[in-house]
């Protein structure tokens, strides 16, 4: 394990130097993003005054305000750009130079990418969690922060983006067969934007819609962390989803090795 | 007559970028399928959240489902021609001023704006506008809609004028580069604003509803001229308010991107 | 700046052409011409970038530092200097592209960066490093738009069509789009498409850069013919020094952003022609010292010693040293291995002057 940050940590500094080097401009697009957020809070304060009923479909407004905070949050932490990357190095063929390195090829992605996300860790974490925090506080007169459920929060996160990093990766393999990733991407993205629940809360939609979401690994990028921060999720609910994350994790962990073998493969015969 | 040679000198040079831009589509088809579907579904999806709001309500801060839909597709349209004919103004904010590829605009003896955009027809915007149509489609039966020629009348000039809201704001935004070299951040900070414009205004508390009426006008551009079309009220603030918006923002993108080609520095020897 | 001195005992335009009308042959004025540019100073770390968000630091940098020349009708002007001496810098004032800070210049009439629209109308310019076609256009689809854009009418786009592919030879790939073009097809396009509207200035910025020698010649030949077919003057900078000794009937030399020499080819090699060059490998360095050449000629500045451990180099003047006593006294005091002496070329020179070696007394 201390062999590998060792080995990896280049690819980390890069990555902190890349996101120093863009500062400004993430800060004016997360700025812009936030719009959107508050759009969402707007509609719901409408939605809730209009309505005159307490819940909407199980949320109270409190946890629809966290809920649309604390998704902006997580699906902006467990963003991964694995499949331009990869898609990119296909596409220029410089894959093949990755292949007579001694690293592993997803292990620098993903160094380099952590060493990226501090940027927004510093910059979008805290005002997101303390303004979350301070509303929910002010609305509900006590104070909601519980150091366990977000410890909790912490791991599922983690797991979010892990998970998230390697579907993009595989996904990113597609490069080999199509020309263009432009429109799939914008395909993929709005898919699992969707159905990860970063829209609205599964739970709003068709049961059993539901229901099979979150046994696939949608759930498991967005939704789950986020239900577990507000605390929707009781304890079974809590290990259950868990438990998946981390199949789903191994999952496309073996599936990303299992088509880079493939590639690897497939290239020494053509030759690059 | 030195007007009509000019516009049909302008269009034929659109002519000739359009067939030129469709073929290039033509070479990325599954590519660009793919992307129209994708463009199509995040409209879908948005929709689709609307409906479940009104699942469980009868009226959003006393607009109908209706209503809002119609308030919805009429904020699609103008956002829809301007990204179809002005999307290079992005590439401008982002690297043409950087690279120091604004060069070649000023070697030709026609506008560099009229340069600049003529050269790149948008088709993503397709989807917007397709989705737009059918909303209003869709809602116009069930909206109290006063069908006249003033109102047709009304409608295409509202459209017109919200259009140039998003084109001055965009030109406007994206002239920052001249200065700066690089300003597609500021722009895309600024244009996101645009997405307030898809709901009511009433439902934004009075700082959120008075920057977006009076700052950054998107309000304009769609909830004030459709909401005298679906509820009736002062054409003169509704409509006029969206011509008079569009008229200064685009005046203002126009006086601030010339002296934006003043200051242009080209990029180092 | 020490160059803005130099210029005056440099230029070397004969004071009779300015007492002729200017109208009648200048075509291009340039007058006290400067150009300052604004640079912000990035402080490190993340407080330093803050404090540059929020009040940059700036300090101004003077790229071209007014300059003074005039081009007659018809002439074919090289304009040479080493990098980031401001030629690009002069060529875009000169084209519309940049405003100046100060100082002026005009074009047939018309002052570039005011009169934009029309001015370009009568030019035409080309950036050998960034081509003005459309990337994915068909070669000759760009041809159409240009057409449409200079408002050619049909029958004089067929004519000058006709001749263009004559001098330039587009034909075998004119049907392609532009991003398939090799290097040297580009350029041909690329001046083809900047003479379609048959300017009467023609800029051509460093046209030869990374072309192989035929297809240079290739363009060096259509650039002579169109001059002189068509009366265009052009305007041509280059580090090919081929370029300028082919085409060129004068050139104006710059260096940090001041103008240093303006005059014919043939003057700059009369001037600074006489000076030599004597390379040599000494047996023994430690013998160098025992060269004196300014006590043996009683001549202050006027011989250059270069040591650079392999070799050594003497540049002097054979006006005032002939070469065989250069070479005896040399020889009389040291021994060699190898030992030669060479004339100085144009392009000799030209690098004399960019380091500054060839002395200049008026």
């Amino acid at each position: 394990m201390r062999r590998i940050f060792k080995i990896y940590k280049p690819f980390t500094h890069a990555g902190v130097m890349l996101a120093a080097q863009y500062r400004v401009n993430f800060i004016f697009f997360i700025l812009g993003d936030v719009l959107m957020c508050f759009i969402n809070y707007f509609l719901w304060k409408a939605v809730f005054s209009s309505g005159g009923a307490q819940t909407f479909m199980g949320f109270s407004e409190t946890d629809m305000v966290s809920y649309i905070f604390i998704s902006f949050l997580t699906s902006t932490l467990a963003y991964s750009d694995g499949s331009y990357a990869v898609g990119e190095e296909i596409k220029d063929g410089s894959i093949a130079m990755r292949m007579i390195k001694p690293i592993r090829f997803d292990l620098a992605f993903l160094f380099q990418e952590l060493g990226e996300r501090t940027m927004s860790i510093s910059i979008v974490f805290l005002p997101l969690m303390v303004g979350v925090e301070i509303f929910r506080f002010v609305v509900t007169g006590a104070v909601q922060f519980n150091i366990f459920r977000f410890l909790l929060y912490l791991l599922s996160l983690v797991l979010a983006y892990l998970i998230n990093f390697y579907v993009n990766v595989c996904y990113g393999y597609s490069a080999f067969v199509l020309k263009n990733l432009w429109g799939s991407n914008l395909l993929k993205n709005i898919i699992i934007g969707f159905l990860s629940g970063a829209t609205i809360p599964l739970a709003f939609l068709p049961p059993v819609l539901s229901a099979v979401l979150n046994f696939l690994p949608f759930a498991s990028l967005t939704y789950t962390p986020v239900m577990i921060y507000i605390g929707m999720y009781g304890p079974v609910q809590i290990l259950t989803s868990f438990g998946l994350q981390i199949v789903w994790l191994i999952f496309f962990i073996f599936l990303q090795q299992v088509i880079w073998n493939a590639c690897v493969k497939r290239l020494s015969v053509q030759g690059g | 007559m030195r007007i009509f040679k000019k516009l049909h000198r302008a269009f034929k040079l659109h002519r000739i970028f359009i067939k030129q831009d469709l073929k290039r589509l033509m070479e990325y088809k599954i590519d660009f399928m793919t992307g129209a579907v994708g463009l199509l579904l995040a409209q879908g999806v948005n929709i689709f959240f609307i409906s479940i709001i009104f699942s469980q309500i009868p009226a959003l801060d006393g607009w109908t489902f209706e209503q809002i839909l119609f308030i919805y597709g009429f904020a699609l349209l103008p956002k829809a021609i301007d990204h179809l004919f002005t999307d290079n103004l992005w590439s401008v904010a982002y690297f043409i001023i950087r690279k120091g590829d604004f060069d070649k605009y000023l070697t030709r003896p026609v506008s560099t704006l009229f340069a600049v955009t003529v050269e790149k027809f948008q088709v993503d915007a397709f989807g917007e506008l397709f989705v737009g149509i059918l909303l209003l489609g869709i809602s116009v039966p069930s909206v109290s809609l006063n069908v006249s020629v003033l109102n047709v009348f009304l409608f295409i000039i509202s459209m017109l004028f919200a259009t140039l809201i998003y084109t001055g704001i965009k030109l406007i935004t994206a002239s920052i580069s001249f200065w700066t070299k690089k300003s597609g951040h500021i722009t895309y900070m600024f244009y996101m604003v645009n997405e307030f414009s898809k709901y009511p205004t009433t439902i934004y508390n009075k700082v959120v509803g008075a920057i977006v009426t009076y700052i950054i006008p998107f309000a304009f551009t769609a909830f004030f001229p459709a909401s005298y079309f679906v509820a009736g009220g002062n054409p003169w603030y509704n409509i006029g308010g969206t011509v008079i918006a569009g008229t200064v923002l685009m005046i203002a993108g126009i006086l601030v991107w010339n002296k934006g080609v003043n200051a242009y520095e080209s990029a180092g020897s | 700046m020490t160059g803005s001195c130099l210029s005056v005992a440099f230029d070397a335009i004969p004071r009779v052409t300015h007492m002729l009308t200017k109208e009648m042959i200048q075509l291009i004025y340039v007058n006290k011409l400067k150009k300052d540019f604004k640079k912000t100073i990035k402080e490190p770390g993340l407080k330093g970038s803050l404090k540059s968000f929020v009040k940059p630091k700036t300090e101004i940098i003077t790229a071209v530092n007014e300059i003074d020349f005039h081009v007659p009708k018809g002439e074919i002007l090289g304009f040479i200097g080493p990098n980031g001496a401001g030629k690009s810098t002069v060529i875009k004032m000169l084209t519309g592209i940049l405003t100046p800070t100060s100082g002026s210049c005009e074009i047939n009439g018309k002052v570039p960066y005011k009169n934009r629209k029309s001015y370009v109308r009568e030019i035409g310019v080309v950036f050998g490093q960034r081509t003005q076609l459309w990337w994915d256009l068909a070669l000759r689809e760009t041809y159409t738009v240009l057409k449409e854009i200079y408002e050619v009418d049909d029958k004089s786009f067929k004519e000058r069509m006709a001749f263009l592919n004559e001098v330039l030879e587009l034909d075998e790939f004119i049907t392609s789009p532009v991003r398939t073009l090799s290097l040297g097809q580009r350029m041909r396009a690329d001046i083809a498409a900047s003479l379609l509207h048959s300017p009467k200035v023609l800029f051509l910025d460093e046209p030869t850069i990374g072309l192989d020698v035929v297809v240079k010649d290739n363009i060096r030949k259509a650039v002579k013919t169109i001059n002189e077919n068509e009366q265009t003057t052009v305007i041509l900078t280059t580090h090919d020094l081929q370029d300028v000794e082919n085409l060129c009937d004068r050139i104006v030399m710059i260096d940090k952003g001041s103008k240093i020499f303006d005059g014919e080819i043939a003057e700059l090699k009369r001037k600074f022609g006489q000076s030599r060059e004597m390379k040599f490998v000494p047996a023994d360095f430690s013998a160098l010292d025992k060269l004196d050449y300014e006590g043996e000629f009683h001549l202050k500045d006027a011989v250059e010693v270069e040591n650079d451990g392999h070799n050594v180099s003497v540049r002097f003047d054979s006006d005032r040293i002939s070469v065989e006593k250069m070479l005896n006294y040399t020889l009389s005091k040291l021994h060699v291995k190898d030992i030669n002496v060479s004339d100085a070329d144009i392009e000799e020179i030209i690098k004399g002057i960019y380091r500054s070696e060839v002395k200049v007394d008026a």
